[in-house]
């Protein structure tokens, strides 16, 4: 009883918390079951309590027994502690969360992952599944944002070549206002930085490169480029989640988002059930409804905005059908990821990153 | 119950024995080759991911640098299910990058002359690793360095069990196809058994001549021991025949002597009980007398049913005569007797002292056994078939007797008044001429023996 209403506090304090400050990671949820609680779903994800709570609650409805306790982790510490659990043999949740799917899917390579299917997974298509072990839920654009007051129209960046470009042409209006992840502290700003390169390297060498000479900001995660761009210390965010950028756009009006018209990378978030797992029941039960037409809708009205089948959200500036027209570049969840996940590739990736952009000094530009 | 054997079932079930042998070993086969098929593409994939990683091995700074390229990956992929596992080895033996775990049983130096191939086990899975080796040859840094990749068997498995599943298929449709054709081969094959089986059943039983039926080489050795069996049976049954005959022959000739010897005792000097004996030895006398006379008669019918050739001949004049034969003039004068012949001539085909034979022992019979104070010989013929009926006033044969009447030496009644061999004889005049005996009860009083025989139709034959 103690632990329950504790939890329950804790809960409290946090959710009042994280809508009034945006930037807080790592913290616990817990969602006390509507009715008599008769199971208690232990999630650990790498998403804001803030965009899940919807679906938690509304998972809630329709499992009016089931407690839930998220804790909220940054997706390198969600894998590390996951992948000490499952080398030690401990359970440590039961269901992940995580954008950072390559670790996900380097779970599952590793055997760390309990296979799944239902009627709802069956719906998944091939690229947002891997093994029944590991799903992709959401569809997130990897977009660009920036504040209307500060970068007139004709600056706003279509592409990243056009991004290149200004930052070219007007460096020192930039300097120091482009924000993009620490690649060293956020797993997902990794793998967009590494399929970005993987992409078109050329061109991504260029914007390194520009990224570099306007001195970027770099900040540990998504809501932390957000909430600088919000404030105006920063105009330009780049690569920045279109879910976390919607929900900050809907706040301040003034920022804008732009999927790029060259190419988009689409992440879908990945949920996988580790093994170890303590209800495996009721973990099969929040993944099916995260896949199921329910759950995908709630998803695209209250938490991530944007979905595979629907229209892009309202005030978003890109193509309209992103699969269809090609611009969109769904990640595969599959074992292409672990190349990405690779330690030697992954240090010496943002070593040289982290070279390029810190290296060269400010007077060293042109 | 012994359980029935049939060739049949010997057969197919030998022949499904065999089917379901050959099918397992296929299915053997068919995995293994499946198995190895699979290896083969995927292990394709693996040395391919195996040597883009050797590719991308770089020497820089004079250290190793390996990028391992997403390619590789993607190519292992292609085996959507399975998953990697890699360790990239320097010169040094020290793992650069990977599972450091990844071990392998093997000598790493062994693959330097080509990539090599194991299976084993990793994490508790089954595991295909492949070994490459990259000669460095760089002024500042040189060596061999090693790339382990192991990936595991999900997708081999499953395409081996899908090719073996279908061979399998194919296998089934064989197996089914050999079985349906050797059922119908051996219904085929057998028939001419059922045929022979069928001619044999349909013979007459006095029919001892060898069977001749067309029958496939294999069933001549079992013909052949019927026919030489039938032969010595026939050979057997005719010097039976002659035997008799001869013996009734032998003894005609004494018992006439006797007859005579008997009828010349003078009754006269006789008392009562003396006279009263002489009687019985006549009377015996006389059966003996008839007896030997049907013996000899018998034996006459079935030498002329082997010998003679049958004619068409008139049933109603052949009756006649028999009828005046069988009628002794000694007969008692207070019996009607009639003689009713057809209005029209009835020919049947047949020898016609056989047929006066049968008819006489009929009237014989019906005189001596049956013959109150009526009897009536009739002629008649209707929807081609010949009939001589020979009606009585006596009690007749029951009817539960008159299946046995008409074999040989079986009488309705024992000892005393036996009726011989006459209905024997009969009846076997009857079959040989295609036509039976028959029997009808009319009331307490009235009994008609009928000899039924096939009319001759001219030009039918």
């Amino acid at each position: 009883m103690t632990y329950r209403k504790l939890a329950a506090l804790t809960g409290a304090i946090v959710l009042s918390g994280v809508t009034s400050a945006m930037a807080v990671e790592g913290v616990r949820a817990f969602f006390p079951a509507v009715d008599q609680e008769r199971g208690r779903l232990v999630i650990h994800g790498a998403t804001d309590i803030e965009a899940m709570e919807p679906l938690v609650r509304d998972f809630q409805v329709l499992a009016t027994d089931v407690a839930v306790d998220y804790t909220d982790y940054v997706t390198n510490d969600l894998y590390r502690d996951a992948d000490a659990a499952c080398r030690n043999g401990r359970a440590f949740g039961d269901i992940l969360l995580s954008s950072s799917v390559d670790q996900l899917v380097k779970l599952a390579n590793d055997g760390c992952a309990v296979a799944h299917s239902s009627a709802e997974t069956l719906e998944v298509p091939d690229w947002a599944n891997w093994r029944e072990e590991v799903y992709g839920f959401t569809f997130e654009p990897s977009v660009m944002v920036y504040h209307k007051d500060f970068v007139p129209p004709e600056d706003v960046p279509h592409s990243h070549g056009e991004l290149t470009d200004l930052l070219r042409f007007k460096p020192d209006y930039y300097r120091g206002r482009i924000g993009t992840y620490d690649l060293r502290q956020s797993g997902i700003g990794y793998l967009l930085a590494f399929l970005d390169a993987q992409q078109a390297s050329t061109t991504y060498g260029r914007l390194l490169e520009s990224l570099s000479r306007v001195q970027a900001v770099l900040r540990c995660c998504n809501n932390a480029v957000l909430s600088e761009i919000d404030s105006g210390n920063v105009y330009i965010g780049y690569n920045i989640l279109g879910s976390y950028a919607y929900a900050a756009a809907r706040r301040n009006t003034k920022l804008r988002i732009v999927l790029p018209r060259d190419y988009t990378l689409i992440l879908s978030r990945g949920v996988l059930i580790p093994k170890g797992v303590k209800r495996p029941d009721l973990a099969g039960r929040f993944l099916d409804y995260l896949l199921s037409e329910r759950g995908q809708e709630v998803a695209r009205r209250k938490a991530f905005f944007f979905s595979r089948t629907g229209p892009l959200p309202d005030n978003v500036d890109g193509p309209p059908k992103l699969i269809e027209s090609g611009i969109g570049r769904p990640i595969r969840i599959g074992p292409a990821l672990l190349a990405a996940q690779d330690q030697l590739q992954r240090s010496t990736f943002i070593d040289d990153w982290i070279r390029l952009l810190r290296g060269s000094a400010p007077g060293d530009a042109p | 119950m012994r359980r029935e054997t049939s060739l049949f079932s010997r057969l197919v079930v030998r022949v499904a024995l065999v089917l379901c042998g050959g099918a397992t070993l296929l299915a053997v086969a068919a995995w293994y080759y499946a198995r190895a098929a699979a290896d083969d593409a995927y292990d394709r994939l693996l040395l391919g991911a195996a040597i883009q990683i050797t590719a991308n091995m770089t020497v820089d700074n004079g250290s190793l640098a390996v990028a391992l390229p997403t390619s590789a990956f993607e190519l292992l992929g292609l085996a959507e299910r399975d998953r990697i596992f890699y360790r990239v080895i320097g010169p040094d033996m020290r793992t650069l990058t990977g599972y450091e775990d990844l071990q392998t049983d093997l000598d790493l130096t062994s693959a330097r002359a080509a990539p090599v191939f194991l299976s084993a086990r990793y994490r508790d899975v089954p595991v295909r690793i492949v070994v490459a080796a990259r000669a460095l040859s760089d002024p500042s840094f040189s060596g061999w360095s090693y790339v382990v990749l192991a990936q595991t068997t999900e997708a081999r498995r499953a395409l081996a069990g899908e090719l073996t599943s279908r061979a399998m298929i194919l296998v089934g449709i064989m197996s089914l196809l050999a079985l349906a054709g050797t059922v119908l081969a051996i219904r085929y094959s057998l028939l001419p058994v059922s045929a022979l089986g069928a001619a044999l059943r349909a013979r007459d039983p006095q029919d001892l001549t060898p069977v001749n039926v067309d029958v496939p080489r294999e069933l001549r050795p079992f013909t052949a021991s019927i026919n030489h069996f039938m032969g010595r049976l026939d050979e057997r049954v005719t010097l039976l025949q002659r035997f008799i005959a001869d013996a009734a022959h032998q003894i005609r000739t004494p018992l006439t002597a006797l007859s005579a010897q008997v009828d010349m005792l003078d009754e006269d000097e006789m008392d009562e009980i003396g006279r009263r004996h002489l009687g019985r030895v006549r009377k015996r006398v006389g059966q003996l007398a008839r007896l030997t006379n049907q013996l000899l008669s018998h034996a006459m019918v079935i030498h002329r049913s082997d010998s003679v050739r049958f004619k068409p001949v008139d049933l109603t004049d052949v009756a006649r005569k028999a009828f005046r034969a069988a009628i002794p003039v000694t007969v008692d004068p207070d019996i009607v007797i009639s003689f009713e012949a057809a209005p029209q001539p009835i020919v049947v085909l047949g020898d016609a002292v056989s047929l006066r034979e049968a008819i006489a022992n009929i009237i014989d019979n019906s005189l001596r056994h049956g013959t109150v104070s009526h009897l009536a010989v009739r002629v008649l013929g209707s929807n081609g078939r010949a009939r001589v009926e020979v009606e009585d006033d006596g009690p007749g044969i029951p009817p539960s007797e008159w299946s046995n009447v008409t074999a040989r030496f079986v009488t309705s009644k024992t000892g005393e008044g036996s009726m011989g061999l006459g209905f024997a004889i009969a009846a076997e005049v009857a079959s040989a001429h295609q036509g039976a005996i028959g029997f009808q009860k009319r009331g307490e009083r009235g009994f008609t023996v009928v000899l039924d025989l096939p009319e001759y139709v001219e030009g039918a034959r």
